[in-house]
């Protein structure tokens, strides 16, 4: 029965620590007392090897789980149905692997370390557009920003414990009929890589890490900001880039508590990028008694968008804010001045670039984006990485490139750590407590291995993208008072 | 060669083992042990076999596994085996005797026909013949994706869970029908799971829920989490506790879905979630789930087993293996009330469960590191009283 007390105090203290308790880390085999004491685990690479360095298939790693407080840094006012506590709050505690992978030895007859890379780089026929693809121009970026690293590493003498070379092993992210679940099956059984990179579409994505579920292979994700991505509870996933909850925070706090505008506006693309990326927008607008006027979409490669701007104009808003890829933004933008719009302009990520200010011109003066990094930071890494993408590719790297160099940066430093074996390589990345230094700024995990850095807001002035942090504006946010679920509610009784 | 046995262990040593938890020193003194012995007792499985490669299995991570009569199809991750429970051997096909993938995720078998449906992991679907292999894929058929996680005969037809919709094949008519969100209420298309039984086909659907096909009359219906949130379940009994679902299981008119999140049950008008803090799931994160009849249901979790033994009481038996000691026990509860400790030996073969099946009063299961069967003697469905005289005081 002694048994039994503890490991019921243990999931009770489990439990505790994944609905009450401020960021930290919890181990399974603690009681609920200590788990109180706890303070946040900084877990060194050496303890960590240790614990995951079983013989047995039967083993998994007595080792401190993440748990956050709140999922995705969400304010309290912000929380779906504030009013009420939920019965249950997900990925606040980190998720284990618990399957016999740690066990496989290291094959002896590799020649090479393959590191998968799924991304748009050949154009295809797109499901989102109903026609061509449109997301080339980022996924070439990104696999240029894959390869920096990995020669980067191999220049290092590749896989160090064997003086053997990384090889990027690189599939096209076709977006046609699922096709990026046989790309990933492909690269697990037939190229037999250790990890993979990708991509960027939402859709796909999705697809892709159902596959690297079942057939066991880390994911790292720097180029999908879909907040969906990550709330899918697969212990094998992890991504490098900010997501388009918080960049819709940001958005938010600029828009209603700083500036306290009331009148707000979406146009978005008809895709999963749009469909998605507004969500917390729309419903954080609503939850703060400012609900969008109007939300109207558009099929990606549209150019005439009078019909949407038309019922927009008709709402009188103060400010409209679009969701979708820099080229129509930049259109948009140019046929609201057109037509006489002079409110301010808000947008994602993906228009704080250069084709949005070519083809924008002056209009985008002032124009707002959210944005997952600050590249005005100065920072050595930062330079050395943009000295080494000019020399290597003749062109500046943007946050795609940056964003990969991250992602596949890390996945080299867990295989040069873990070794050859696909659950240590995800065990060092998930158990990993100090943030990672990378080009695009510090990247902590989150319990949902997520990325829990800061997001930005780039403003374009003078004909240029300048980046500011919350603090820099000024920028308010929501308070963190947090309420217990109900569950937890009747487990404390 | 035969797979071994764990520890013998039969049900007259069961019962003075539940006598021993429930009278004994193991029951909580604060719950009264009359009340426990009104309600009764599930059956505990003791006597438990297991296959490995040494067995004869092709690979040990098995995805599927079907009973067919006096046949066991095992779909593992490197190829297809049949296990002859006559022979006790394993008879095995890998792509060099004619399997279209090595991987095999999902089997089922047409009652009429005795053809087998081989759903593969990224190779499409293939029937298994008369010892012939037909291959269905993306460019020769009307199969939707080759990344099949769940395939199930229904009459004629074959239905696919694809990683890009479903594909209906009717197997008469030589005739292909592909459900996506383009004409079936699928918000998003990556199926994971499909079975069939009286008359309705479910889908469960990762991100969309589940989905019910009725066959009669051509009909969709939904069911998604009420509350529309990803990061939250708002009430746990209001309908499916998140829509990332991964197995639909239909039996006695009960819908058992599970999640990584959780797992529930629907008999046509109240759901009932269950999460591992109360109740017997061994955790949150749920592979698949098989009913076995209205009130019983096997959960295959990433922590063991789940078997919610009697709905109406709320009593599990969560199977949990060391595999390392070639031992585990049983844990008999009511809600997260631990009634019973039963030491089962050796009984999953791997705590990561991915699939189980039913065969009589046996049940097969397949894990992340081997297969092993549940051998089942005299089972009583339900909760009943097995121990009819003390054998010990119950301290007070």
């Amino acid at each position: 029965m002694k048994a039994i007390r503890i490991g019921l105090a243990a999931a009770c203290s489990l439990w505790l620590c994944a609905q009450g308790l401020p960021d930290e880390t919890v181990s399974s085999k603690k009681t609920a007392k200590e788990t109180e004491k706890a303070s946040p685990a900084k877990l060194d690479i050496h303890t960590v090897l240790k614990k995951i360095n079983v013989k047995s298939p039967y083993e998994a790693p007595d080792l401190p789980l993440k748990t956050n407080r709140v999922y995705g840094q969400t304010p309290d006012d912000l929380h779906p149905f504030g009013g009420v506590a939920p019965y249950k709050r997900h990925f606040l505690v980190q998720m284990e692997y618990t399957g016999p992978g740690r066990a496989f030895p290291e094959p002896e007859d590799v020649k090479t370390v393959k590191i998968g890379f799924l991304g748009p780089i050949v154009p295809t026929v797109s499901v989102a557009t109903g026609g061509k693809s449109h997301e080339e121009n980022l996924g070439v970026m990104m696999l240029r920003g894959a390869k920096l690293a990995i020669e980067q590493a191999n220049a290092k003498g590749g896989y160090l414990k064997r003086h053997i070379p990384f090889e990027l092993v690189v599939h096209n992210d076709n977006a046609l009929w699922g096709a990026s679940g046989n790309e990933v099956v492909r690269m697990a059984y037939e190229d037999k890589v250790w990890a993979i990179m990708g991509s960027i579409d939402g859709a796909n994505t999705h697809i892709a890490i159902r596959v690297a579920l079942k057939a066991e292979l880390t994911w790292m994700n720097c180029g999908d900001t879909d907040p969906t991505f990550i709330e899918t509870n697969i212990p094998w996933v992890f991504r490098c880039i900010g997501d388009d909850r918080k960049m819709c925070y940001i958005l938010i706090d600029y828009l209603y508590r700083k500036l306290d505008l009331h009148r707000v506006a979406v146009i978005r693309s008809s895709n999963r990028y749009g469909r998605f990326g507004v969500r917390e927008l729309r419903d954080g607008s609503r939850r703060l008694a400012r609900p969008l006027l109007v939300e109207m979409a558009y099929q990606v490669g549209d150019t005439n968008f009078d019909l949407q701007l038309e019922r927009i104009q008709e709402t009188n808003p103060e400010a409209v804010v679009h969701w979708g890829d820099a080229r129509e933004g930049a259109l948009i933008l140019n046929a609201m001045r057109a037509r006489g719009m002079n409110q301010l302009f808000l947008a994602c990520d993906r228009c704080a670039s250069d084709e949005f200010l070519k083809i924008a011109g002056k209009n985008a003066e002032g124009v707002v984006c959210a944005y997952p990094w600050n590249p005005d930071r100065k920072d050595p890494k930062l330079e050395a990485f943009r000295k080494a993408f000019r020399e290597r590719f003749g062109a500046e790297p943007e946050t795609y490139a940056a964003h990969a160099y991250d992602g596949m940066s890390m996945l080299i430093w867990a295989i040069q750590e873990a070794g050859l074996n696909r659950a240590k390589i995800r065990d060092v990345l998930a158990y990993r407590s100090e943030p990672w230094h990378g080009v695009t700024g510090d990247i902590p995990l989150t319990a949902a291995l997520d990325d829990g850095g800061e997001v930005y807001l780039a403003i374009c002035k003078q004909g240029k993208w300048h980046y500011y942090s919350r603090k820099d504006l000024g920028i308010p946010q929501g308070s963190f008072k947090w309420v217990r679920s109900l569950a937890l509610q009747r487990t404390v009784k | 060669m035969r797979g071994r046995y764990s520890k013998p262990f039969g049900q007259a040593a069961l019962a003075a083992a539940l006598a021993a938890a429930v009278w004994g020193g193991e029951a909580p003194a604060s719950r009264p042990a009359r009340a426990k012995e009104a309600l009764g007792l599930p059956y505990v499985y003791t006597k438990w076999e297991h296959f490995t490669k040494k067995d004869g299995l092709p690979n040990e991570h098995i995805f599927a596994v079907k009973v067919d009569g006096p046949r066991v199809w095992v779909g593992t991750e490197d190829g297809l085996a049949c296990y002859d429970k006559r022979t006790g051997k394993f008879r095995v096909w890998k792509e060099k005797d004619g399997l279209p993938w090595r991987v095999v995720s999902a089997i089922d078998v047409d009652p009429k026909t005795g053809d087998v449906w081989l759903g593969m992991f990224g190779g499409g679907l293939a029937r298994f013949s008369a010892g012939r292999f037909d291959h269905y894929h993306q460019l020769n058929s009307g199969l939707v994706n080759d990344v099949v996680y769940g395939v199930a005969v229904e009459h004629d037809n074959v239905w696919a869970a694809t990683t890009a919709g479903a594909s209906r094949y009717d197997t008469v008519r030589d005739k292909w029908t592909i459900f996506t969100e383009k004409n079936a209420p699928m918000e998003e298309i990556w199926n994971y799971g499909v079975c069939y039984n009286d008359g309705l086909v479910y889908l469960g659907i990762w991100g969309s829920g589940v989905l019910e096909y009725n066959v009669a009359t051509g009909r969709w219906k939904d069911y998604v989490d009420p509350d529309g949130e990803m990061e939250i379940d708002l009430y746990r009994d209001d309908g499916i506790v998140h829509v990332i679902t991964t197995g639909v299981s239909y039996v006695d008119k009960i819908l058992w879905v599970t999640t990584y999140f959780g797992a529930c049950r629907y008999d046509g008008r109240h759901w009932r979630g269950y999460y591992q803090h109360e109740c017997g799931l061994p955790s949150d994160f749920n592979n698949f789930v098989k009913g076995r009849s209205a009130n019983e249901a096997w959960f295959c979790t990433d922590k063991g087993l789940g078997v919610l033994a009697d709905f109406p009481t709320d009593t599990w038996v969560k199977y949990v293996t060391d595999g390392d000691r070639h031992d585990g026990y049983a844990f008999v509860q009511r809600g997260t009330n631990v009634v019973a400790k039963v030491h089962t030996g050796f009984n999953l073969s791997h705590n990561y469960v991915l699939c189980v099946d039913f065969d009589g009063d046996d049940a097969w299961i397949g894990t992340s590191e081997g297969l092993c069967r549940a051998i089942g003697e005299g089972i009583t469905p339900g909760c009943v009283r097995r121990v009819k005289k003390r054998t010990q005081a119950a301290p007070e």
